[in-house]
């Protein structure tokens, strides 16, 4: 007996969903009277009930989901800083380099008389709680919020797995994470003040 | 933002000045760009990469971008062509992994008293089978079967993200659902689940 000629191509449309209403009752109809395409119907929806259950089982990792904005913005700010190479680029480095004594000088000076004046203000020790941000920031600025961001869900997670969860050891892997972001920046003097109370909790716990 | 504001305004409104439009983009669109590279490339350090580089591409071309086609359509694509690099470079260059994709361990989880852990191991082996029937498909009937099945992409979008009419991406998608019917027969035939 030969076999029907609808069978592959409307059984798998039919199977994925792809037929138009009209077209899919005017199929359903031939499937009353036709062995062919209902075994061919019932073979590629057991292949697509299997292909989804196995695509399905794929989950997104949220914490690389989370850092994704930062890591464009990160990419971004290292690609703007890459030289364009060119002969003009070339020859004006090499006369550049004839004052870099002098550039040095002046950069040092310059950086010396700017903390000078941060501690003489007193301003040296203040975090900087938030980056207030305009709408057209460089990617700079945006790496800069979202580390920010990054310090601060790290030092509310700490502070959240110690109070609330009482798990010394986990708050402690949250805290080094903020001391490695916030190198150099006042919030690794936060980040140690916790820690040394949170190093307290866990020797009194016996850790 | 509101979430009423579509996706080609947005781009407007960065083409104007307005960065945070991009990030509004970005927000909509990195589980789905995530997820489709996942299941292209079926390695969670790859597909972090390759997402990057797409947000890093679109950054950089929306400028210019005109609105011809949807907004997701040409991210799908920019996707869809650094998979094909991806690919290319692999074969270039090959590196033998035990298993790329490892499911996390809470799908594992037996979830109610009545669960079977021995279910759940069994489970993900036949995931396995069938995510390594998925990847025996050739490239273009794969992309067409995870962009048309998996990213809910209507065979006319699948046709503007490959670059291929749609004719030619309907043949694509019947040839991937025989060859896996060839490939799963013996699953079902077998009783293997």
């Amino acid at each position: 007996m030969p076999k029907c000629n609808k069978a592959e191509g409307h059984a798998i449309d039919y199977a994925s969903k792809l037929l138009s209403p009209a077209e899919a009752k005017a199929f359903e109809q031939h499937l009353q009277n036709c062995s062919d395409c209902n075994k061919a119907v019932e073979s590629f929806t057991t292949v697509l009930n299997l292909t989804d259950m196995a695509e399905n089982a794929v989950t997104l990792p949220e914490a690389a989901l989370q850092d994704i904005e930062m890591n464009v913005y990160k990419r971004l700010a290292t690609t703007q800083e890459e030289p364009t190479p060119s002969r003009i680029r070339g020859f004006l480095a090499n006369i550049e380099s004839l004052f870099q004594w002098h550039k040095t000088v002046a950069a040092s000076a310059f950086t010396i008389a700017l903390i000078t004046a941060a501690v003489l203000f007193g301003e040296f020790f203040q975090p900087k709680m938030e980056l207030q941000l305009t709408e057209s920031q460089s990617a700079d600025a945006r790496i800069e919020q979202y580390l920010q961001q990054d310090i601060q869900r790290h030092l509310e997670d700490a502070m959240i797995t110690h109070h609330l969860r009482n798990d010394a050891w986990e708050a402690e892997s949250h805290l080094e994470r903020v001391k490695e972001q916030a190198q150099g920046t006042d919030w690794m003097r936060v980040a140690e003040t916790l820690s040394v109370s949170n190093t307290t909790l866990a020797s009194g716990k016996g850790y | 933002m509101d979430k009423l504001i579509d996706d080609e305004m947005l781009v407007a409104q960065f083409q104007a000045g307005r960065q945070n439009a991009f990030d509004e983009l970005m927000k909509r669109y990195k589980s789905k760009i995530f997820s489709y590279l996942l299941r292209s490339v079926r390695n969670y350090e790859d597909a972090e990469d390759i997402t990057i580089e797409v947000f890093f591409k679109a950054y950089r071309a929306l400028g210019n971008w005109q609105p011809k086609a949807k907004f997701s359509t040409w991210l799908y694509k920019i996707a869809a062509n650094l998979v094909i690099d991806y690919h290319r470079a692999k074969a270039r260059h090959p590196v033998y992994a035990l298993e790329d994709l490892e499911i996390p361990e809470e799908n594992l989880v037996a979830t109610d008293q009545y669960s079977n852990p021995v279910k759940g191991v069994e489970e993900k082996e036949l995931g396995r089978i069938i995510r390594e029937a998925v990847d025996q498909l050739s490239p273009k009937q794969k992309a067409v079967f995870i962009l048309n099945r998996y990213e809910g992409l209507q065979l006319k979008e699948v046709a503007e993200t490959l670059g291929m009419a749609e004719g030619t991406v309907k043949i694509h998608l019947h040839r991937a659902m025989k060859r896996l019917q060839t490939l799963l027969k013996p699953l079902w035939e077998n009783n293997e689940f």
